[in-house]
C-alpha cells in the first residue's frame, strides 16, 4: 500500500517535470565525481565497488535503486549487475539475451561485430528482442555514466530493455566504474597466452589404485592438449593462417601433483608451498577419503577454482564460489531420504522416527543432510543417538534403544558390519517398520542385505539407474547402453567421473575463454552451460551460483537374489 | 533520489523525441507479439513454494484471470523482468490483485526446491496471489508442452507471459517483454470491469 502511493506521488510529481530536470541534467546526468581526499583508501573503494557490482548494495548499504523497461522499479539486489554481466564482467549469453562485457578494458575500446541473420525477426515471427548493437564508439568515464543512468551508448542507441537504469549519485558512480576499470584488468596467475598451468590433488589417505583412476584420464588429457598444439603448430608451418578463434583454441597445458599428507591441519600451509612454487589457473579434479574443507577455503581464500574433485564429504554452502563438485555427497543422500519421507503418503503423520548415527564423518554427513533438509520442510526435530562403531554391533542395547523410541522408520546411518543384525532390529519395529541406508555408506556390501527383509528397506543411491548410451570410462565411442547393477555398488567410479568432468564440462569452458584468461570467466561459463547427460548421473545441470552438479538421489529397495536388481522407489529428484 | 531520477528520465524521454530524432528509432518498433490461442492444461500436481502439491488444471482453470511465465530460481537476464513484472503489476493493481493469479512455472526442477522458491519470491517481495512451482521434469515438460512453450533446456529459454481470459478460457500468449504499463493493458483487456482494478 505504502509503494502503491508512493507510485502516486510520483505521477503528482511529473508535472513540475520542466522545470526541475533542466537543473538535475545539468547537475548530474553523465559525470563521475572525482572521489574526495576524505574518502576511504582505495582497497576499501574497490570493496565497496564490488558490493554494488555483485550484490547490487550501494555504499551507504541501501539497495541500489533500478528501473527496467522504462518505468518497471526493481529491487537491484536481485538485478545486480553480476547478475547477467557475470563475476568476470565478461558478459553471457542466456535466455536468447547477449550480454555484453563491461569490463573497463572492453568499454574504452570502439565496438564492432559482424551483421547478423539474427538482425531481422527468426522466420516463426519472434521478435528478436535481444541483439547487441552492430557498432558503438569507446565509452569515457562520462559516456558510461550516462549509459547506467539513461540506457544510451555514446552513439545515442538506446539499450536493451532488459538492461535496468540506475539512478546512482556521482560518488556511487565514480565507485562503480573505478570498479568496472579494476576488473578482469589482469590476466589470472596460471595462465598465459600459450600455456595453462593446471594441479591436481591428492591426499595421503587415497590407495594407490584410486589415485592411479584419478591420474590415468587427467595425464591423458594432457598430452592430448599437447600434441594438438604440435599438429597445430606444424599447419601453421605449413602456412595455415588461423582465424582469431582458432589462435586461442591451442595452448600448452601442463599438469602439477599436489599430494597432501599428514594430519588436515597441516594441508593450508602444503598447498600455499605448492601455489607460491607455480601458481596454477586451476585445480583439475583431486581425491582426498576425508573432508574436503581445508583444499575448499584455501581454494576460496586463493580464487582458485577446483573442478569436480572426488569426494565424499565436500563443503556444502550456499555462498561457496570456487570449488565445482559433482554433487554434496554423504549429506545429499540424507537430504534424499528426508524428502522421499515427507512425501511418502501411506507413512502416517505420527509415525516415531528414530536417527542412528555411527560416530565417523560418513554418519555424521548423512544424518546432518537429512536434518537439515527435515528442518527445511518445516519438520520436527528426529531424535537421533550417535553410536561408536562398536555399540552398533550390541544388540541388546539396540534392543533398548528401540523399545524406549518404538521407531516407525529407522534412519540406520552406518556402515556394513551392522547388516547380519538388521532382521533382529526390525522384528522389534512397530509398523511400518521402515529401515533407511546408505548404499554409499554400505559400499560394496549393500547388495548384502539381508533377503528377508527387503522389503523393508530403503537405500539413497546417488546414481543413474537409467541405461546410459556410450563408454564405461564416460566418453561417448560405445553403442551398447550400460545399466548400472548391484555390481556397481562401492565403486566410486573415479575415472569415468574424472572423464566426463574433463571432457564434458571443463573442456567445453576452456575452450570458450578465447583470450579472456579469468579464472572467474572460467567459472562464469561453466556455470552457463547447458545441461548434460554424463555416465554416472542422471542429469548434470548448471546455472549461476549453483555448485553441485547432480542434484538427484533415488530412494531404492532390491529384488531378490545375490545381485539384486535395482528397484527405484522414488524419482531421482523429489521435492 | 528515486524521484530526481524519475524527472530526469521523463525530460530525457521528452527532449530526445525532439532532439535526438535518429537515437531511440528502436522504441518505436512493437517489442511483443501478441495471439490468442487455446490450450488443454494436463492434469498433472506440481509443488508450490511453500512445499504443498497443487493440481495444476484446477489451478489455471479458474474463474479469476490467471497469468503464467516459466522461470528459474538462478536465472539471469530475462525471468528478473519478468518477475519484475509480476510485482509491478501487484503494486499497480494494489488491494485488486487480489483478483489476479500469477503462476510462475521453474524450468530447472532439478534445483528448485520450495525453499528456492520461496526466497526468490521473498527476493522479489512477491504479494499472495503469485505462486511459484516446481515438480517432476516430466511433468514440468508436459505442462509446457501443452503451452507450445517446451524448453528443453533453462540456458535457450525465451520470454512468454501468458493471460487467460476467465470469460472463454481462451489464453493471450505474449512472447516478449512488456513495460508495466503494457502489462496492465494486457492485463485490463481480459480481466472483467469489475475486477481489474483500473488505476493506471
Amino acid at each position: 500500500m505504502t509503494r502503491y502511493r508512493d507510485a502516486k506521488a510520483k505521477a503528482a510529481l511529473l508535472p513540475l517535470v520542466v522545470a526541475a530536470v533542466l537543473v538535475l541534467l545539468w547537475g548530474s546526468e553523465g559525470r563521475a565525481a572525482p572521489v574526495g581526499p576524505s574518502d576511504p583508501p582505495q582497497a576499501e573503494l574497490i570493496r565497496l565497488g564490488e558490493r554494488m557490482y555483485r550484490e547490487g548494495i550501494l555504499p551507504s548499504g541501501d539497495p541500489m535503486p533500478a528501473f527496467i523497461r522504462g518505468d518497471v522499479e526493481v529491487d537491484s539486489s536481485a538485478f545486480s549487475c553480476s547478475s547477467c554481466h557475470l563475476r568476470a564482467g565478461l558478459g553471457s549469453f542466456e535466455g536468447g539475451v547477449v550480454t555484453p562485457p563491461t569490463t573497463g578494458k572492453r568499454l574504452y575500446q570502439p565496438y564492432r561485430r559482424p551483421p547478423s541473420l539474427d538482425d531481422i525477426p527468426d522466420r516463426a515471427g519472434r521478435y528478436i528482442y535481444a541483439k547487441t548493437v552492430v557498432e558503438r564508439p569507446a565509452y569515457s568515464r562520462e559516456t558510461l555514466a550516462s549509459a547506467m543512468r539513461f540506457g544510451v551508448d555514446p552513439a545515442n542507441q538506446l539499450f536493451n530493455d532488459v538492461m535496468p537504469r540506475y539512478p546512482l549519485t556521482d560518488r556511487d558512480m565514480t565507485i562503480l566504474i573505478d570498479y568496472l576499470e579494476a576488473l578482469s584488468s589482469q590476466p589470472s596467475p596460471g595462465a598465459a597466452s600459450l600455456e595453462f598451468s593446471f594441479a591436481t590433488i591428492v591426499t595421503d589417505d587415497v590407495s594407490p589404485e584410486d589415485r592411479e583412476a584419478l591420474l590415468g584420464p587427467l595425464q591423458s588429457l594432457i598430452a592430448q592438449k599437447n600434441q594438438q598444439l604440435a599438429l597445430y603448430n606444424d599447419f601453421i608451418k605449413f602456412g595455415y593462417t588461423p582465424t582469431i578463434e582458432m589462435k586461442h583454441a591451442f595452448r600448452k597445458a601442463s599438469l602439477d601433483l599436489w599430494e597432501l599428507k599428514g594430519p588436515p591441519q597441516g594441508w593450508p600451509a602444503q598447498l600455499a608451498a605448492y601455489y607460491d612454487r607455480k601458481p596454477v589457473f586451476a585445480v583439475l579434479g583431486g581425491i582426498s577419503n576425508g573432508d574436503w574443507r581445508p583444499i575448499h577455503d584455501f581454494c576460496e581464500a586463493r580464487r582458485l577454482p577446483c573442478l569436480f574433485p572426488i569426494t565424499d564429504f565436500p563443503v556444502v554452502s550456499e555462498t561457496g564460489w570456487y570449488t565445482l563438485y559433482f554433487n554434496k555427497g554423504y549429506f545429499q543422500e540424507g537430504e534424499a531420504v528426508a524428502r522421499y519421507l515427507n512425501r511418502l503418503e501411506t507413512l502416517p503423520a505420527e509415525t516415531s522416527m528414530l536417527q542412528i548415527v555411527q560416530d565417523a564423518p560418513e554418519g555424521e554427513a548423512l544424518a546432518a543432510g537429512f536434518q537439515r533438509a527435515w528442518s527445511d520442510l518445516e519438520r520436527p526435530a528426529v531424535t537421533t543417538v550417535t553410536l561408536k562403531g562398536s555399540s552398533l554391533l550390541d544388540q541388546e542395547s539396540l534392543g533398548k534403544l528401540l523399545a524406549q523410541y518404538k521407531p516407525g522408520v529407522l534412519l540406520f546411518w552406518a556402515d556394513a558390519r551392522m547388516l547380519p543384525n538388521l532382521p533382529a532390529l526390525i522384528a522389534q519395529l512397530p509398523a511400518p517398520g521402515m529401515v533407511f541406508l546408505s548404499s554409499g555408506y554400505l559400499g560394496k556390501q549393500s547388495a548384502a542385505v539381508p533377503e528377508p527383509v527387503r522389503d523393508r528397506v530403503y537405500l539413497s543411491y546417488p546414481y543413474r539407474l537409467t541405461p546410459f548410451v556410450g563408454s564405461r570410462d564416460g566418453g561417448f565411442d560405445a553403442k551398447v547402453p550400460i545399466l548400472a547393477g548391484a555390481r556397481d555398488f562401492g565403486d566410486r567410479r573415479i575415472a569415468s567421473r574424472t572423464t566426463t568432468m574433463l571432457r564434458q564440462a571443463t573442456l567445453r569452458g576452456l575452450n570458450l575463454l578465447y583470450d579472456n584468461l579469468y579464472r572467474d570467466h572460467l567459472l562464469d561459463v561453466m556455470s552457463m552451460q547447458m545441461d548434460l547427460t554424463v555416465r554416472d548421473y542422471e542429469r548434470f545441470s548448471f546455472g549461476p551460483g549453483q555448485r553441485y552438479a547432480s542434484k538427484g538421489c533415488y530412494i531404492i529397495q532390491l529384488g531378490p537374489g545375490a545381485d539384486p536388481p535395482l528397484l527405484p522407489r522414488s524419482e531421482w529428484v523429489v521435492h | 533520489m528515486k524521484i530526481r531520477f524519475l524527472i530526469s528520465l521523463a525530460l530525457l524521454l521528452m527532449l530526445s523525441s525532439a532532439l535526438l530524432p535518429a537515437a531511440p528509432a528502436r522504441a518505436e518498433v512493437k517489442k511483443y507479439q501478441r495471439t490468442v490461442e487455446r490450450y488443454h492444461i494436463p492434469d498433472v500436481v506440481l509443488i508450490n513454494q511453500d512445499g504443498k502439491k497443487v493440481r495444476i488444471a484446477a489451478l489455471l482453470n479458474s474463474e479469476q484471470p490467471v497469468i503464467v511465465d516459466f522461470i528459474y530460481g538462478t536465472c539471469t537476464t530475462i525471468c528478473p523482468v519478468l518477475s519484475a513484472g509480476f510485482v509491478n503489476l501487484q503494486r499497480r493493481l494494489g488491494p485488486a490483485s487480489r483478483n489476479v493469479r500469477l503462476v510462475s512455472i521453474t524450468i530447472d526442477p532439478e534445483n528448485d526446491s520450495p525453499k528456492i522458491l520461496k526466497d526468490y519470491l521473498k527476493r522479489y517481495r512477491a504479494q499472495p496471489g503469485w505462486d511459484f512451482l516446481t515438480g517432476s521434469r516430466a511433468d514440468i515438460d508436459a505442462v509446457m508442452k501443452a503451452f507450445n512453450a517446451y524448453i528443453p533446456d533453462k540456458m535457450s529459454h525465451y520470454p512468454i507471459n501468458l493471460i487467460r481470459v476467465p470469460k472463454d478460457g481462451s489464453w493471450v500468449r505474449i512472447f516478449g517483454l512488456l513495460s508495466s504499463r503494457e502489462f496492465l493493458e494486457e492485463y485490463q483487456r481480459v480481466a472483467p470491469p469489475a475486477i481489474s482494478g483500473v488505476k493506471p
